[in-house]
């Protein structure tokens, strides 16, 4: 009996998952479905889908993550060989810098490759203008830049798990070389191929702050066009109902998504793992040394560029080296646009950040747990209803906060910055807390118990210390996701709630790149430390 | 078929050494490499496929030298423990897989992979996927799969040894009738001694990274040539007993032999016969179907004996505190 009243701490995040998700996107729905006078109408959804600018941006929007998707598998699936096959000097660093990606705010990485790509980046003056600012061009570039690291990941962890007897056994029955790749090898790593490019596309289907600040106008996706209309045109209706159609859409992809990653994990399952081959110096010397040179060289330059054009930006001042912009950002002459000053700003990210661990860890711990150790009825259920929430964007989660609670007194608090941050990072968390726990035994707390241990003191002493690892990266995961947070940030906040992020994002809308770049370096400083305490941790993230 | 040789290979790892003067499998031979797990012989069947390259030494099959040769061209057909059954394939396209990659015309793929489904009794099955199969069968699709490329010599890497006991000891006798029936060249790895025993021409029996002893199942068994061997295929007695160049005596039990000095008798417990007397004390037995297993002592030393029950001087309800006791055969190590 008190085992069952144990089971009762679900209730915690459910209740938080149906308050501040489940209600939000009802009210959304709410809106875009029904008229104050008419009651239920398709009204507003037909003029969504006859309006050609809205059509244009839907197909843009699935045009573009397929593009990206693809871009980043082309970009991924060298690594993903290199890392299952081979050791290398250096796949540490490599391996490191890879991780890079998962901490740094979409913000300062859109304000790197913007720098890079424009009139005097120094892409631009290397190898000529390619028209790829304000394009479809550069928002590919920026998601390959995220989501190359996930193919690599994904793909290597499985490759290595492929039972080398199958290659074998091919071998001995006359297969080799490209044969033995694409009859063998090849579907055996689908599943992996398959989970992260449907990951990546659903980032990039989703995806806010890269086509905000890098597509301009014309390459807007939905995201961007619902923020556009509730923002500058506050037209609630019409944003609604475009919300309705990407969660529809991104429901759907969420859903190939999850069946492609059981299919995944069942294949990851295999307890065979295959040793890397150390490279002689003469094959290091040799072709392949060179190809994986060539290779490295690439993901460092991808990695570092954009950063490196940010840090050059910020220190320099007409033409020389100066921390004038530094001056700037933290005088109150040149700070007038956002009602609060820089400290504020520094002070309030990390806040958010704080209190986004506390809370998503916690929700997450206990989501994590129940699914891995306890079964119930409605388990199914309870597993749908916590992982919907990776399907969601951050603005139709900031419109939904906006109508769910316009009225009560959460509104324009700092909580409800936090609460949104949650949401939106605990997904992630829930992933990073899960895969430790699933490495856990279970028969190391029956042991605990056994011993004399109640459940609880054999989680708190066994099962605890052991995922610690895992919590904390999803803890990092969880501020990293809170400070680069820009589209429901944006919609929730008054000034004196401005964040890091937000003060980056209006020094762009005026233009002031210098100073958005100093402010930029900040973020980096920030996320570099998150970085850093992941590589300390040593726990595998990506 | 073909005839294998090794000669003088050599591999070394930080912690094993891997080391086989020579050995020769007889053309349709069908050879055991038995040992503990750990002892070389999955090494050396790899080597002998081409999946592993020894650091010196010659692998040769009918007189030429193979080592530079790939896997792909030594016309070999693998079966691995875990089978391998490439799982996003059916059983007739596991099958077909080696034909495919000779571009063996379509037809004479379906006649000749019906022809060995046939042979290991799996017909009816071509559509099912490995998952959809139990142990027994995907262990015979392997075999299949091994078969059907008409390979010269067939390597098996304890191909039967995550199977349960009834089904393990059935397809081990069907993996020999087929052995016979297409007369192809085998060499077989187990940890087994009772599958060695009946399934092989001839036993290797391996350990740490060499070979201690090859020969026929019953010239190992009754005539070890190491102490290792000895104890490896079966229950063993090994008496360490002083000789006066005539007999060996342990009370009144005694062997004649020539040596002078200390000398190693070994015997197995079906040779110690039991008669009426008292020269051993009976410290203990089991009963196993229709035979006992007696724990006899004689002078400190401890001999095990093995008979069936309507051979015993008494009977089994009523087993007594000493009998008398006779070694009918025995060899010195």
């Amino acid at each position: 009996m008190k085992l069952k009243w144990r089971k009762l701490i679900i209730l915690i995040p459910l209740t938080f998952l149906i308050l501040f998700f489940y209600i939000p996107i009802l009210s959304i729905i709410h809106e875009g479905f029904w008229d104050r006078d008419n009651g239920f109408t398709l009204k507003y959804i037909f003029s969504i889908l006859l309006n050609s600018y809205h059509r244009h941006i839907i197909i843009f929007t699935i045009e573009q993550a397929l593009a990206s998707t693809l871009l980043t598998l082309f970009l991924g699936l060298p690594g993903a060989y290199i890392f299952a096959k081979y050791e290398f000097p250096g796949k540490k660093i490599i391996r490191a810098f890879l991780t890079v990606p998962f901490v740094m705010p979409s913000i300062m990485v859109a304000l790197g490759f913007l720098l890079l790509f424009g009139k005097e980046g120094f892409f631009t003056k290397l190898f000529g203008d390619w028209g790829i600012l304000y394009s479809w061009k550069a928002i590919l570039i920026a998601h390959a830049f995220y989501n190359f690291p996930i193919v690599i990941r994904m793909v290597s962890a499985l490759w290595q798990r492929i039972n080398p007897h199958y290659e074998e056994m091919a071998m001995s029955l006359g297969a080799r070389g490209f044969t033995l790749f694409r009859k063998v090898t090849l579907p055996m790593l689908m599943p992996a191929i398959f989970a992260s490019a449907m990951l990546t596309f659903v980032f990039c289907f989703l995806s806010f702050s890269i086509p905000l600040i890098l597509g301009g106008y014309h390459y807007a996706t939905i995201e961007v066009d619902i923020f556009m209309l509730i923002m500058t045109l506050l037209d609630f209706k019409t944003g609604s109902a475009l919300a309705v159609i990407q969660i529809a859409l991104s429901f759907i992809f969420m859903y190939l998504y999850i069946k492609s990653l059981d299919e995944y994990s069942k294949a990851e399952e295999q307890k065979i793992f295959r040793k890397t081959k150390k490279l002689t110096v003469r094959e290091l010397a040799g072709i392949k040394g060179l190809l994986i040179g060539f290779y490295s060289l690439i993901v460092f330059m991808f990695v570092i560029s954009p950063l490196l054009a940010v840090i050059y930006d910020s220190l320099m001042y007409n033409g020389h080296f100066s921390v004038e912009w530094y001056r700037r950002v933290f005088s109150p002459h040149y700070n007038p646009i956002f009602g609060a000053t820089t400290l504020t700003a520094i002070r309030n990210s990390i806040l958010f950040g704080f209190g986004t661990i506390l809370l998503s860890t916690t929700i997450a711990l206990i989501v994590a747990y129940s699914l891995h150790r306890w079964n119930f009825r409605g388990k199914n259920i309870f597993d749908a209803l916590v992982m919907l929430p990776l399907g969601s964007s951050a603005v139709t989660l900031g419109l939904g906060y906006i109508k769910a609670f316009h009225t009560t007194p959460l509104y324009r608090t700092w909580l409800i910055i936090v609460l949104a941050h949650t949401v939106i990072a605990y997904p992630f968390v829930l992933r990073a807390i899960s895969a430790v726990l699933r490495k856990i035994k279970p028969n190391l707390s029956e042991a605990a118990v056994s011993l004399g241990a109640n459940e609880w003191k054999a989680f708190l002493k066994v099962e605890l210390p052991l995922a610690l690892g895992g919590i904390i990266v999803g803890a990092i995961f969880a501020f990293a996701m809170s400070i680069a947070e820009l589209g429901a940030t944006y919609m929730l906040y008054s000034p004196e709630y401005t964040t890091i992020t937000i003060a980056v994002y209006r020094f762009l809308g005026s233009r002031q790149f210098g100073s958005a770049s100093a402010l930029s370096v900040i973020l980096m400083v920030i996320s570099g430390i998150s970085f850093m305490i992941i590589e300390r941790i040593g726990e595998e993230v990506w | 078929m073909v005839e294998v040789e090794l000669w003088e290979i050599m591999k070394e790892w930080e912690d094993f050494k891997l080391s086989i003067k020579y050995l020769r499998v007889k053309d349709r031979e069908f050879l055991t490499l038995l040992g503990p797990s750990g002892c070389g012989k999955t090494t050396t069947l790899r080597i002998i496929a081409g999946f592993e390259k020894p650091e010196s030494g010659k692998i040769i099959f009918n007189g030429k030298v193979v080592n530079d040769v790939p896997p792909y061209r030594r016309n070999i057909g693998i079966v691995f423990q875990d089978y391998a059954l490439f799982p996003h394939m059916t059983v007739f396209k596991n099958v077909a897989f080696g034909l495919e990659m000779r571009k063996t015309p379509k037809d004479e793929v379906e006649r000749r992979v019906n022809q060995v489904l046939e042979l290991v009794g799996l017909k009816g099955l071509e559509n099912r996927y490995p998952e959809q199969l139990s142990g027994g069968q995907q262990q015979r699709v392997a075999l299949a799969r091994a078969l059907v490329i008409e390979p010269e010599l067939l390597l098996l890497d304890e191909p039967l040894s995550n199977l349960d006991a009834k089904i393990r000891e059935r397809l081990r006798g069907e993996i020999r009738r087929i052995q016979r029936e297409l007369g192809i060249t085998t060499i077989y790895v187990t940890h087994d001694q009772e599958e060695a025993m009946a399934i092989s021409d001839r036993i290797a029996v391996m350990n740490v990274g060499t070979i201690e002893q090859v020969g026929k199942p019953l010239e190992l068994y009754y005539n070890p040539r190491t102490e290792f061997v000895a104890r490896f295929l079966g229950l063993s007695n090994i008496l360490e007993l002083q000789s006066d160049g005539e007999k060996a005596c342990l009370g009144s039990l005694c062997f004649k032999t020539e040596k002078a000095g200390k000398v190693r008798i070994f015997f197995r417990p079906e040779s110690v016969h039991l008669k009426e007397g008292s020269d051993a004390k009976i410290m203990g037995y089991e009963l196993l179907p229709g035979r006992i297993r007696l724990r006899l002592e004689v002078e400190g030393h401890v001999i095990i004996a093995e008979r069936f029950l309507n051979e015993l001087p008494f009977t089994p309800e009523k087993i007594p505190k000493k009998t008398g006791i006779e070694v009918k055969s025995f060899v010195l190590l």
